[in-house]
């Protein structure tokens, strides 16, 4: 377990380093802009609001929030004393919503559509690449272009296809939202088979995107296993083929999960188009709304959100990974 | 270098893909050559104008030449334009609503149908089941058919400055026609008008140029960085490879969308330039040719004509340059093609955010879909706003990747099916 | 009690041939026919792409494409395994009746396996009655008597070193006491002190036992004087020359081998003062194989019959044969002359 356990702190040292890292990024960027930040801000904002008090009450709190006329080290600790009581701070295009008041609930919607595309993806599109790869012929000729076709397929390419042709077309499908407009969240079955429903198209489109993105890959790999030497030592010496394959896959997959791993920033970001699309009420179209709406707290905070998300994900397959290499928990100090 | 280049070019992904990118190169190029005019001219009032041709009306009627042609279908094209399917199975079932036997009614039979229908339907009828609005719906279709079987002509009449009082000045019968090369304006819109009323096709093209540039600043500056980067990670090793590694991890989990996002906000509308928003790209790009270079870099450090080289005393700049360049030149390429194509979608992407660049001088491929979003074309179902720009990323993204399998397939041979 | 006359290993006229992505037949054993008995080993020596790996495959009974099966007879331990169907030469004869070391060993292993768990897999795979528990018992007893550490069983292979690899795939090879055993060149990836090993541990299980027979492929001609008892010389998938080990090397009678055993030194009485030499030339492509004999394009002492008349295999008393259009005597007089 010693292997494992320098793995694990390796990890997590990491997560926490990237974890500060986008947190800096996500402070300093926007205090880049030369001249008053707040200033600036508030004139861009300010331009459709008449009322004076209220372009007042926005600068002041803000001011507050940038503490611009403190030194930035300073600006830098009353920000992170905010983000860990959870106060970003009031959104602009939705005051006096707060900005965390909006992210709360999207950002549940995100992670429960996301996250089991994601997944249900990768599984599908490795399943896919393994067996093209073990049954060659016509199957792998017919996967191989169509996956290729579509992992270059643009993520909001493929929400609008299916939107056209599942929503509007066929009609099978609403085309946005979350749950029916009619409705008010609750447990009720209506409820939840309107959330099933609305839930079809986004999934879908982020399924097979990654799907296509796995396939590729998977079969790569395993043809690169398959052709491993101790495939063929493993024959010679009677063993029978489905435990050869099991052996096969089950190598071809470790570089996969790593794989998994370092794209699921792209992956996510891909995810979230589908979203907007779909006008899915998850940070996709927070997004959109904030970025339309000129609304600065709104669109840092869901950035950080994003990125934190991302950042856990990523932790949580490298700890699985270090599971299921058996190696990891082998080594010993080198 | 000469073997290589016949090895790429027999490559059947890599030409495929070469092939339809060319192919796209060439339309950006010569269309404008061809078809002048601005591509952000808004000709039509009115939004989502279907493809088809266009042809002025006033014109016709004013051609210098009109020609007579006698056509045996030209009566029933007519009164199918007028009377489609859905209204005559409309019409009969008023008919049997009304009582009439149903074998009686033949709705192929217009002349049968139209005369039992002149006969018959009586406006202020109220038949049972029928809702106001479809007996608005009769009304109309009543009103259109008026005439429709008659064989007579129109008559042009112009206004008479001073008294007011029509004077005619021609007639149009049915069996004019004119020759549409002598019609003054004909205007062709394979892919109609967008939601501004421009010309989609020229439009397109004129984006897909405008994109395909933006691809390549990004990509180059992506490559410039993510080659250096890995180069100097992979061969000087030590502590700069750490550092670079720690920067290169970095922005590998921290999803690149976030910080286009974070960056080009910053920048602040007025500034978004389609360039700016290149080099921001490029910027946020680099990492996946820092690490494909590095690692590549790693292996090639230990080979033995590098060894030689640094026996020799060249310098470092020497040996990066002529010993280990050329090894990498390919994975290079592969990564400059992918780049491109990345930035474009990064492009599209931000745009649809509303992000991207300013919507004023130039279209981007990407600010083509947002419009087009904005407006719900997909949903009223005007699918020439955005469907052909959905096309044309996916052949640029798709030719770009095709010719890049190609190139990994000979570079690598292991991968060759 | 180690019967000699009981043959474990009889080969006749096995032909094999490649069919390659263009649809040709490259003939890669060409009528090879040979012998081992019990308690004997046979080294066969040759250039590489002389078709011994090729060989040693199809000794195994096993072929799948692109290697086929063409003719002839493989025998072991009375056994005719030449026409047997696949699932039954994987379930009863390989690793059973007959093993393989395949070049290059260390990269045999799965990567992501514990060698005993690779070990399970082997031995469940003809015996799916036998306990975890006896196998366990049954591979540390054999691997300390070969001279293997018990820990080597709980380590990964990423874990051992090149040496101690390729001993742990020889025991692994050897778990079932399989009658023939053939090494595909066992220690060519090797430094000294772990070939030495190696060696010895081969002499070892033929020595106590757990095999009856090898065959020992190599290039390298030294080695096989020291550890086989008869020595087979390939060229172009055919047999050139067969004898013992003392005959092969001190007395060749086939021009190839003769060049061959010119080329090394061998540090015995009575071979001072023999020149080295190389054989200038490259082996025949054998998708066109040339009419007449394979190595007459090499040959000191080529005629032009050679060239035109197929040789067939010398056979001479004792087990001693040569392919050559020249009689024994005309052969031994040519290389007094030099």
């Amino acid at each position: 377990m010693k292997g494992y356990r320098r793995y694990f702190l390796n990890k997590l040292a990491w997560f926490l380093v990237t974890f500060v890292f986008a947190f800096l990024l996500n402070f300093i960027l926007p205090r880049l802009m030369p001249g008053d930040p707040v200033a600036a801000i508030v004139a861009r904002i300010a331009q459709g609001m008449n009322n004076t008090t209220g372009v007042q009450a926005i600068y002041q709190q803000y001011a507050d929030l940038f503490g611009t006329n403190k030194p930035m080290l300073e600006q830098f600790f009353i920000y992170i004393k905010n983000v860990f009581h959870g106060d970003f701070g009031f959104s602009f295009s939705q005051y006096p919503r707060t900005v965390a008041d909006t992210l709360k609930s999207a950002i549940w919607w995100t992670v429960a559509l996301q996250f089991p595309a994601i997944i249900v993806g990768w599984i599908i599109g490795n399943t896919l690449g393994a067996l093209a790869a073990y049954l060659k012929g016509g199957f792998d000729k017919v996967l191989m272009p169509v996956s290729i076709f579509i992992s270059n397929f643009p993520q909001f390419g493929m929400a609008v296809i299916l939107m056209v042709i599942f929503g509007v077309g066929l009609k099978w499908f609403p085309t946005s939202g979350g749950y029916g407009f009619d409705l008010i969240p609750n447990f009720s079955w209506k409820f939840i088979w309107s959330v099933i429903i609305h839930y079809q198209l986004p999934f879908w489109s982020i399924v097979l995107i990654a799907i296509g993105g796995q396939a590729i890959g998977m079969r790569s790999m395993s043809i690169y296993e398959l052709n491993a030497d101790y495939v063929k030592y493993s024959r010679f010496l009677g063993i029978k083929d489905w435990k050869i394959i099991g052996y096969v896959f089950r190598n071809a997959m470790l570089p996969q999960v790593t794989g998994l791993a370092l794209s699921i920033g792209t992956m996510v970001g891909g995810a979230l188009f589908a979203e907007i699309i779909f006008s899915y009420p998850g940070l996709g179209t927070t997004l959109l709304h904030a970025a339309l709406g000129q609304d600065y707290p709104l669109i840092s905070a869901s950035a950080l959100i994003i990125t934190v998300m991302v950042l856990i994900a990523n932790f949580t397959i490298e700890i699985l990974y270090g599971f299921i290499d058996p190696r990891i928990r082998a080594a010993q100090s080198d | 270098m000469k073997h290589t280049l016949r090895q790429v070019f027999h490559s059947g992904k890599f030409v495929t893909g070469f092939s339809i990118f060319m192919a796209l190169l060439l339309i950006v190029i010569v269309y404008p050559l061809i078809i002048k005019g601005d591509p952000l001219a808004i000709i039509s009032e009115g939004t989502f104008l279907p493809p088809g041709i266009y042809v002025s009306t006033f014109d016709a009627i004013n051609s210098p030449t009109t020609y007579i042609l006698h056509l045996d279908d030209a009566a029933a094209k007519r009164i199918a334009n007028k009377l489609s399917n859905d209204d005559r199975l409309a019409i009969k079932d008023w008919l049997v609503k009304d009582g009439i036997p149903e074998n009686e009614i033949d709705i192929t039979d217009t002349a049968k149908l139209l005369e039992l229908w002149g006969k018959n339907f009586d406006s202020a009828l109220q038949l049972p089941g029928m809702t106001f609005a479809k007996a608005q719906y009769y009304r109309r279709l009543d009103a259109s058919l008026k005439g429709l079987l008659s064989t007579e002509g129109v008559t042009i009449a112009v206004q008479n400055p001073q008294t007011g009082a029509l004077e005619q000045t021609g007639t149009v019968k049915q069996s004019d026609y004119v020759n549409l090369n002598n019609v003054a304006n004909v205007r062709v819109l394979p892919l109609g008008t967008e939601n501004f009323g421009r010309d989609v096709l020229t439009e397109l093209v004129k984006a897909a140029g405008v994109s395909l540039q933006l691809g390549l600043v990004a990509g180059l500056i992506a490559t410039l960085i993510g080659l250096t980067l890995g180069l100097l990670g992979g061969y000087v090793g030590g502590w700069v490879d750490d550092i670079i590694m720690f920067i290169t991890n970095l922005f590998t989990v921290i999803p690149g969308i976030v910080l286009l996002i974070l960056i080009s906000f910053s920048i602040g509308q007025e500034k978004r330039g389609v360039v700016t928003i290149a080099v921001v790209i490029g910027f946020t790009a680099w990492v996946w040719t820092a690490r494909a270079v590095r690692s590549q870099v790693i292996s090639l450090r230990n080979r033995d004509h590098v060894n030689l080289s640094k026996l020799s005393g060249h310098s470092i700049v020497h040996i990066i340059v002529a010993d280990i360049l050329p090894y990498i030149a390919s994975y290079v390429v592969m990564a400059f093609i992918l780049q491109i194509s990345s930035a474009i979608l990064a492009e599209a992407g931000l745009s649809i955010l509303g992000l991207g660049p300013r919507t004023t001088d130039m279209p981007t491929l990407g600010l083509m879909m947002n419009w087009a979003l904005i407006y719900q074309a997909q949903i009223l179902g005007k699918w020439w706003a955005y469907f052909p720009v959905i096309v044309a990323i996916a052949l640029i993204t798709f030719s770009m990747n095709l010719m890049n399998t190609g190139l990994d397939q000979i570079f690598n041979p292991a991968l060759r099916d | 009690m180690i019967d000699m006359s009981r043959v474990m290993l009889e080969v006749k006229e096995l032909t094999t041939k490649y069919i390659t992505r263009f649809r040709e037949d490259v003939y890669a054993v060409d009528h090879v026919s040979l012998k081992v008995e019990e308690g004997k080993s046979l080294g066969i020596a040759g250039e590489s792409g002389c078709g011994k790996s090729t060989l040693a495959l199809s000794l195994m009974g096993y072929y799948f494409p692109p290697l086929h099966f063409t003719g002839g007879e493989i025998v072991i331990d009375g056994q005719n395994i030449s026409g047997m169907a696949p699932d039954d030469i994987r379930k009863s004869v390989l690793g059973k009746e007959i093993a393989y070391i395949p070049q290059a060993a260390m990269n045999a292993l799965n990567p992501t396996l514990k060698v005993i768990r690779f070990l399970e897999d082997v031995i469940q795979a003809h015996d799916p009655k036998i306990t975890r528990k006896e196998i366990h018992e049954l591979a540390i007893d054999r691997f300390e008597t070969l001279g293997l550490p018990a820990e080597v069983l709980q380590k990964y292979p990423v874990e051992l070193s090149g040496g101690m690899k390729q001993r742990t795939v020889i025991a692994i090879s050897v778990i079932l006491c399989p009658k023939v055993l053939i090494a595909d060149e066992p220690s060519s990836a090797l430094d000294v002190t772990s070939q030495k090993m190696v060696i010895k541990m081969l002499m070892d299980l033929m020595e106590k036992g757990f095999i009856k027979s090898m065959i020992f492929i190599t290039h390298e001609l030294p080695l096989l004087y020291n550890v086989t008892d008869d020595i087979m010389v390939m060229y172009a998938g055919q047999i050139v020359e067969q004898g013992t080990a003392r005959e092969a090397v001190f007395d060749p009678l086939h021009p190839y081998s003769k060049g061959l055993m010119g080329s090394i030194i061998v540090p015995e009485s009575g071979l001072r003062g023999v020149k080295l030499a190389a054989i200038p030339g490259v082996p025949p492509n054998l998708k066109n194989p040339p009419e007449g004999c394979q190595f007459a394009e090499r040959c000191k002492y080529v005629v032009p019959e050679c060239k035109t008349h197929s040789i067939d295999l010398r056979e001479l008393e004792g087990g001693r044969a040569y392919r050559c259009i020249f009689s024994e005597e005309q052969l031994r007089e040519a290389y007094k002359n030099g």
